[in-house]
């Protein structure tokens, strides 16, 4: 295997460095919240794990799209590793979000068009997965992952847009929401930095993931080369 | 909520949701590791067995 590239080197301490003035800025430099207290703090980061997890859904839409364009396998790769990110990062979003409804909703779980939107989302990601280990032909599959991973997109801007078209409790941020949702709050200057940075320094951790998992597939590929070497002598 | 005077207590919930978010990531870098770490092994081991084959 190739030694770490030193642009990655470089990208692996800036992200810590990022992620480290992160939680400075949410837990401390951000004012708590006075009805909901400290809970609150968790939704600087629950919105930037489903920002990543958009994102990252978002990028094998367009890698699927530019595979089939151009056949070129290394597309199929981004699209691959894009989604399993993207995958851990909804999971996240989703946990968190439970978490805070438990003291503010009063309940862990509620049939919420957002929360359920959410979860088909993610299971329609985990669907890619498994269709993607029922094709054992390289180009089949990969041609198959890339036309579900253009159409499993619909999933998220449906998911994005579920909480400013449906009457829901999950509260609206930015944009107006429903009346009746529980847990809004306005964003004083302080929390709005802290929203944003956490924003821009997941942006960083996604980036970074998804260069070691391209890495990882690359090395993956390597060994399944070997092996057909060694089987074939 | 809307009669309460004080700010609710919820600073445990807060521990749980950034220790929910701060685990699902460290998990993940782990298993990114653990796959590097097995795949490296197979690599090793497959060069070796060429070698071996060639002598």
């Amino acid at each position: 295997m190739k030694p770490m590239p030193k642009a990655l080197k470089v990208l692996n301490w800036i992200t810590s460095a990022l992620f480290v003035v992160a939680l400075y800025l949410v837990l401390f430099y951000a004012p708590r919240e006075t009805v909901m207290g400290d809970v609150q703090r968790v939704f600087y980061f629950h919105v930037a794990a489903g920002w990543v997890g958009g994102l990252a859904f978002l990028v094998t839409a367009i890698a699927s799209g530019v595979y089939l364009t151009r056949g070129d396998h290394r597309w199929d790769q981004v699209a691959l590793a894009s989604v399993e990110i993207g995958l851990v990062f909804t999971f996240a979003n989703i946990v968190s979000g439970s978490v805070w409804a438990r003291p503010i909703w009063n309940t862990w779980w509620t049939w919420d068009p957002r929360l359920v939107t959410a979860s088909i989302m993610e299971l329609v990601y985990i669907a890619y997965l498994l269709l993607r280990q029922g094709v054992e032909d390289p180009d089949r599959r990969a041609r198959f992952g890339a036309v579900y991973g253009i159409v499993g997109f619909i999933s998220v801007p449906i998911t994005f847009l579920s909480i400013r078209i449906f009457r829901t409790i999950h509260p609206v941020v930015i944009g107006s929401g429903d009346l009746s949702a529980t847990g809004s709050f306005n964003m004083v200057p302080e929390m709005r930095v802290a929203f944003f940075f956490s924003l821009f320094t997941f942006t960083f951790i996604y980036a970074t993931f998804l260069w070691h998992r391209l890495r990882l597939q690359r090395l993956a590929e390597k060994v399944e080369h070997m092996k057909m070497k060694v089987v074939s002598e | 909520m809307f009669l309460q005077e004080t700010t609710a207590n919820t600073f445990n919930y807060m521990i749980l949701g950034f220790g929910v978010i701060l685990g699902v990531i460290v998990f993940y870098l782990i298993s990114l590791v653990a796959r590097f770490r097995n795949l490296n092994h197979d690599l090793e081991l497959l060069n070796e067995i060429e070698v071996d084959g060639r002598k």
